[in-house]
């Protein structure tokens, strides 16, 4: 396949600046990137005057639901959803039934992933077995499999002992930590914020504390072990002040991720008890979503990551208590990043790319996607003066618990290449 | 103006609620006379769904529907496939087809009455959700205080006892101040929230009485509802917040009127001899209860599916 892509802005994560130019692509390869390129025999034009051109986004946190929930997503339903928001890479979260426990279940999903999803994914594996936080899971056979990210996701390793030696175990293979935040005693059963809200609702809070203090435990298991810790999905200003207190000694590998709802929304838009406001760790308040943005810009925050959460439309049309937590995320991501942050001018495309691209995937040991002649091509023409609306039709995901639902949003995604296959065009 | 359903007090507008409270006037009158009902709504079906166990808020909406003449069921939710997990969802599915006018609900998981109301024609009553709202308990105890008080406008309510778990501490607190009315709490650390603005807080029993209320509202205690503890024992409370016999007679003294909405553990929050003090309101709560849930019935709207003959 030749493509042209004209015109187009590129962008990258070294500069705020978009470079006008023309992109030509042969058999998935970024051939050459210049001004007025000569379109050769059978190429495919696209004009792309006014238009984005990105590296493919890389989401580090999913939830694929197969095996096990299949009515809530399959994975490739999830890849889909990926592809229909701009991303071409994902890491699944092993909370399936079975867990993602073993090499063999490894194995199974990523059968799976290669038959039928059209980009890459990749899974993580459970610290412990049915992440029950006991029994260490089957740690050498996943790494053989290719599993480099070791989480009980969904929960925390509530044993620290379990933990620390997972850690001292499973380092000396190479693989990292992520961790789930969360004192299960604290945080009680339901996910919303202890506050205001939380009282109005009658609902029992989880407080922001229940949090904090296993980001600060699990980063001390891994600053005594020596193991590269995760924090994932870091919902309040203090855990984050906490990460940025342990980045600044610099003698424990610690990273972070953010998602855009705990960045876009607060407890005091779960209203009227809208189940699409529920998620674990839950919204916080104002100033925690103030708070965070400006981890995401200096640093604290090494990567943005949805926790892509699809529940079926039954489920979540019960009342809060009973609903599962989480929404979904790859669908919407992109375009809503774009619409509150990068429109408004909070942050600029070399952030988001360096957050939602290249630093997710050297973090998982690949090679950043990137604009650049001799490239393989993985990138996506974002149409910043187009609107997107989210309906049901439009999202690829099988749920749509998600709080953009119906919602009219400025950006969409119009083209996704990755290789030699243009796997979107709109 | 009319509406659907009564989920909480929240949404009500100040002449909503005074005109519901003076609409349970009338009714309270029709309880001194030989015939006790009014054709109101002959024809109409309720449906009691009560999840939790009740007794008087439960006989006292059976009541009111009855003086209405209202046709009453009562759903036996202990026998029902509810108690195996059947979701909510699928309950609705099968009050649709039952073609309730009123459905009357009572749940432990708070928010629950407005997934009823949001997927069903019938009108809603919320008879105490969670630690959410117990709208009719608001407006007789509102419609209690009025009788002694008829413009409650500045008075002050101290509400003691368990805050945090309490949807009778919401919806109460949240009319009164509806109307005017000045509230504090009180109780231990751990059950009073500091999160109220709008509503003094207290501790401790002698700063809450120097506040000078004119009711002390006392909640029941439910050491029950304690996963971890929040106070150390009943006896515990007794001593710091309870109504003892020297507490009473400062009580007494100052001619506070006392309320609780039932049913009272004695020797927790207060001791026996408050049952016969004589400006203790318990007993009218549970009849002004009757007359404000007629009011409800009779103000709300079913949505209607089926034309009237």
């Amino acid at each position: 396949m030749t493509l042209l892509i004209t015109k187009a802005l590129i962008a990258s994560e070294d500069s705020a600046e978009l470079i006008a130019a023309d992109v030509l692509i042969e058999e998935g390869v970024i051939k050459s990137i210049g001004n007025q390129l000569k379109a050769p025999k059978d190429a495919k034009i696209i004009d792309a005057a006014g238009r984005i051109l990105l590296p493919g986004m890389f989401d580090a946190h999913v939830h694929f639901r197969e095996p096990g929930h299949e009515a809530k997503e399959t994975i490739q339903s999830g890849s889909e959803a990926a592809i229909n928001g701009g991303i071409t890479g994902v890491v699944m979260m092993p909370n399936t039934n079975p867990s993602i426990d073993s090499g063999t279940v490894v194995g199974q999903v990523l059968d799976i992933a290669t038959k039928q999803a059209r980009i890459p994914v990749y899974t993580s594996g459970c610290v412990t077995k049915g992440r029950q936080g006991m029994e260490l899971a089957g740690i050498e056979g996943m790494r053989k499999k290719g599993v480099l990210m070791l989480t009980d996701d969904g929960d925390s390793t509530g044993d620290p002992a379990v933990l620390y030696r997972a850690m001292q175990y499973a380092t000396e293979l190479g693989m990292f930590f992520a961790s789930h935040c969360e004192v299960p005693e604290l945080a009680g059963p339901r996910a919303l914020n202890d506050g205001a809200m939380s009282y109005r609702l009658g609902i029992k809070g989880s407080p922001a504390c229940a949090e904090e203090i296993i980001i600060d435990r699990d980063i001390r298991l891994a600053h005594a072990t020596g193991a590269h810790i995760h924090i994932q999905h870091v919902s309040s200003k203090m855990g984050m002040e906490t990460i940025a207190w342990w980045k600044s000694r610099g003698d424990v590998h610690v990273t972070a991720e953010v998602s855009p709802h705990h960045l876009l929304f607060c407890d005091e838009d779960i209203g009227d008890y809208d189940t699409h406001y529920k998620m674990n760790p839950p919204l916080r308040t104002k100033a925690d979503n103030e708070a965070l943005l400006q981890g995401l810009i200096d640093g604290t925050f090494d990567l943005i990551a949805t926790d892509h959460a699809p529940h079926t439309p039954f489920e979540k049309s019960q009342d809060f208590a009973s609903a599962p937590n989480g929404i979904t995320g790859l669908d919407t991501a992109l375009v809503s990043l774009h619409h509150h942050f990068i429109a408004t001018g909070q942050f600029g495309w070399d952030l988001l790319i360096k957050r939602y691209s290249a630093e997710p995937r050297r973090f998982m040991g690949l090679e950043a996607a990137e604009i650049a002649e001799g490239k393989p091509a993985d990138l996506v023409l974002f149409d910043p003066e187009k609107q997107t609306t989210f309906t049901k039709d439009f999202m690829k995901s099988k749920s749509q618990n998600t709080p953009f639902l119906d919602k009219t949003l400025m950006g969409s995604v119009e083209l996704v290449v990755l290789g030699n296959e243009v796997l979107l065009e709109r | 103006m009319a509406r659907k359903d009564l989920l909480d007090i929240e949404s009500l507008e100040r002449r909503d609620i005074e005109s519901l409270l003076d609409q349970s006037v009338p009714f309270k009158e029709l309880f001194t006379r030989s015939v006790k009902k009014v054709p109101a709504l002959k024809g109409k079906s309720v449906l009691m769904l009560f999840y939790e166990p009740s007794t008087r808020t439960h006989s006292s909406f059976e009541v009111a529907a009855k003086r209405l003449s209202a046709d009453v069921t009562n759903f036996d939710v202990g026998q029902s496939s509810i108690t195996k997990g059947e979701s909510v969802r699928e309950t609705i599915e099968t009050l649709q087809a039952m073609r309730t006018d009123y459905v009357i609900v009572r749940h432990k998981n708070s928010g629950l009455p407005g997934v009823i109301a949001r997927h069903t024609k019938a009108s809603v009553i919320n008879a105490g959700d969670g630690a959410h709202a117990h709208p009719t308990q608001a407006l007789l105890d509102a419609f209690t205080i009025k009788e002694k008080f008829p413009d409650p406008s500045g008075r002050k309510v101290l509400i003691v006892g368990d805050i945090l778990h309490s949807r009778v501490a919401r919806s109460t607190t949240m009319i009164l101040q509806k109307l005017g009315v000045q509230v504090a709490h009180l109780g231990p650390g751990s059950l009073v929230p500091k999160l109220n603005r709008d509503v003094t807080r207290f501790t401790n029993y002698e700063a809450a009485m120097d506040w000078q209320p004119d009711i002390v509202y006392l909640l029941r205690v439910q050491m029950e509802r304690q996963d971890v503890q929040f106070f150390p024992s009943l006896r515990e409370y007794h001593q710091l917040y309870g109504i003892t016999d020297l507490r009473l007679e400062q009580i007494r003294e100052r001619g506070l009127y006392i309320m609780h909405p039932g049913p009272v553990n004695r020797g927790v929050e207060l001791c026996d001899s408050v049952m016969d003090y004589e400006r203790s309101l318990i007993n009218d709560q549970v009849e002004n209860g009757i007359a404000a849930r007629m009011a409800v019935l009779y103000w709300l709207k079913p949505g209607s599916e089926q034309q009237d003959p």
